[in-house]
């Protein structure tokens, strides 16, 4: 076995182990080519906030992301599948390629095979949005454990306890982790996190208070006003002030 | 989809007047305290629904006049919806309808009902666009009263004099 020197990594900011203390920095995977968001179209229902955080997160150590979106079969000709296209076009937009999946149709597995080849990419994500079911329809041969997610709270059952790289047959390699809860910034501070996301970071310093806009109550700023134009989504702002209040 | 709750009924200091104005439902009587009770502005912070706090514009936003919420029941008479304000955007011009709380100041709701007369083909103008009917200052006097004071004012001012 080797140890490579370490190019690159993403990390979250721990879940506190008790009450008062401090959370740390938790390294999720390092030498990586790309992050994959995957959320699901439905059961559990995708949290955008989640997403916005991971695909922070993956902006902020330079690391592209490609979301995934699982279990597309369960909204497929539903009113709910509209609701989600909107957020795909939202998504699109700003500049990330999104993949539908489902792994019990196979919809959407070839494009993700050919986005995955030779590449080393690692998948985050809730419990119960189905990693581990995407890799186990990628490469049959793995037949890893998977469970449904429970009816009664709606969330995943946390199937998957440690990580794991499983390498890919067209080259590359898959990294699936355990599910989680939250997904913390690490490493930000409340004025640096609008750089990274992408539609905001050309507006930065626009408007007469500069770089020491906090893009909150500020007159005439900028991104407030990339907003109000529609440049901006509204939810996206609505994240970008519940992530700064958050560090 | 979620959205940030945070503070959204949290009491807070009026912009417009400088008063500190408490969000307890035991004191408004309404669930989202959204405007101040003394001079009754309020702040553009939703954009689709009550307590989304998507609206990026976050001006001050003025009461321009008063109206009837309309009934999902066809068959009830057109004056028999609850009484509402509007709210305009200093800003953007964005209108809003809400809900009049327990403790607003109801001089000021007459006073609005009165002023809103002026200017109005303007505010007439932009409120038919938004399928606002705003109540008229002679025309719904009485009903306005009768909402706010449980009598009509000529009336009240009679029985004390008895």
């Amino acid at each position: 076995m080797d140890l490579f020197p370490r190019k690159n990594y993403i990390a979250r900011s721990s879940s506190k182990p008790m009450p008062g203390a401090y959370a740390f920095e938790q390294i999720i995977a390092a030498n990586i080519d790309q992050v994959l968001p995957v959320f699901a179209a439905a059961d559990p229902e995708p949290r955008w906030h989640m997403l916005d955080r991971c695909l922070i997160a993956a902006e902020s150590y330079g690391i592209p992301s490609k979301i995934v979106i699982t279990k597309f079969d369960l909204v497929q000709g539903t009113p709910a599948e509209s609701k989600l296209n909107i957020w795909i076009e939202l998504y699109q937009s700003i500049g990330y390629p999104v993949i539908v999946t489902s792994s019990k149709t196979s919809q959407g597995l070839e494009n993700l095979r050919q986005t995955l080849a030779d590449q080393h990419s690692v998948l985050v994500g809730k419990s119960g949005v189905g990693k581990t079911s995407l890799l186990n329809a990628l490469e049959p041969g793995f037949g890893l454990r998977v469970q449904t997610v429970n009816q009664s709270t709606g969330k995943g059952r946390h199937t998957t306890s440690h990580l794991e790289m499983f390498p890919l047959q067209d080259g590359g390699a898959l990294i699936d982790t355990p599910g989680v809860r939250e997904f913390g910034i690490w490493g930000l501070n409340s004025t640096d996190i609008a750089m990274f996301f992408p539609e905001m970071a050309s507006l930065l310093g626009q408007c007469k208070f500069g770089l020491s806009c906090q893009h909150d109550e500020e007159p005439g700023c900028a991104i407030r006003q990339g907003v109000m134009g529609g440049r901006i989504s509204p939810y996206r702002y609505q994240s970008y002030l519940r992530m700064k209040d958050d560090l | 989809m979620r959205t940030y709750h945070k503070d959204i009924n949290a009491d807070f200091i009026c912009k417009q007047c400088g008063y500190f104005v408490n969000a307890q439902i035991q004191i408004s009587g309404v669930v989202n305290r959204n405007h101040c009770p003394y001079c009754l502005h309020s702040r553009h912070v939703d954009l689709y629904k009550p307590g989304d706090r998507l609206c990026a514009c976050k001006a001050l936003m003025a009461p321009v006049g008063l109206t009837l919420k309309r009934s999902r029941d066809k068959y009830t008479p057109d004056n028999h919806g609850e009484l509402m304000l509007v709210h305009r955007c200093i800003n953007c011009g964005g209108l809003s309808i809400n809900r009049i709380a327990v403790d607003d100041d109801p001089d000021m709701l007459l006073a609005i009902l009165k002023n809103s007369a002026k200017d109005r083909s303007a505010l007439l103008n932009e409120c038919r666009i938004n399928s606002i009917r705003l109540l008229e200052a002679i025309r719904h006097r009485h009903l306005v009263q009768t909402r706010l004071l449980g009598r009509p004012a000529d009336l009240w001012v009679e029985a004390t004099m008895l």
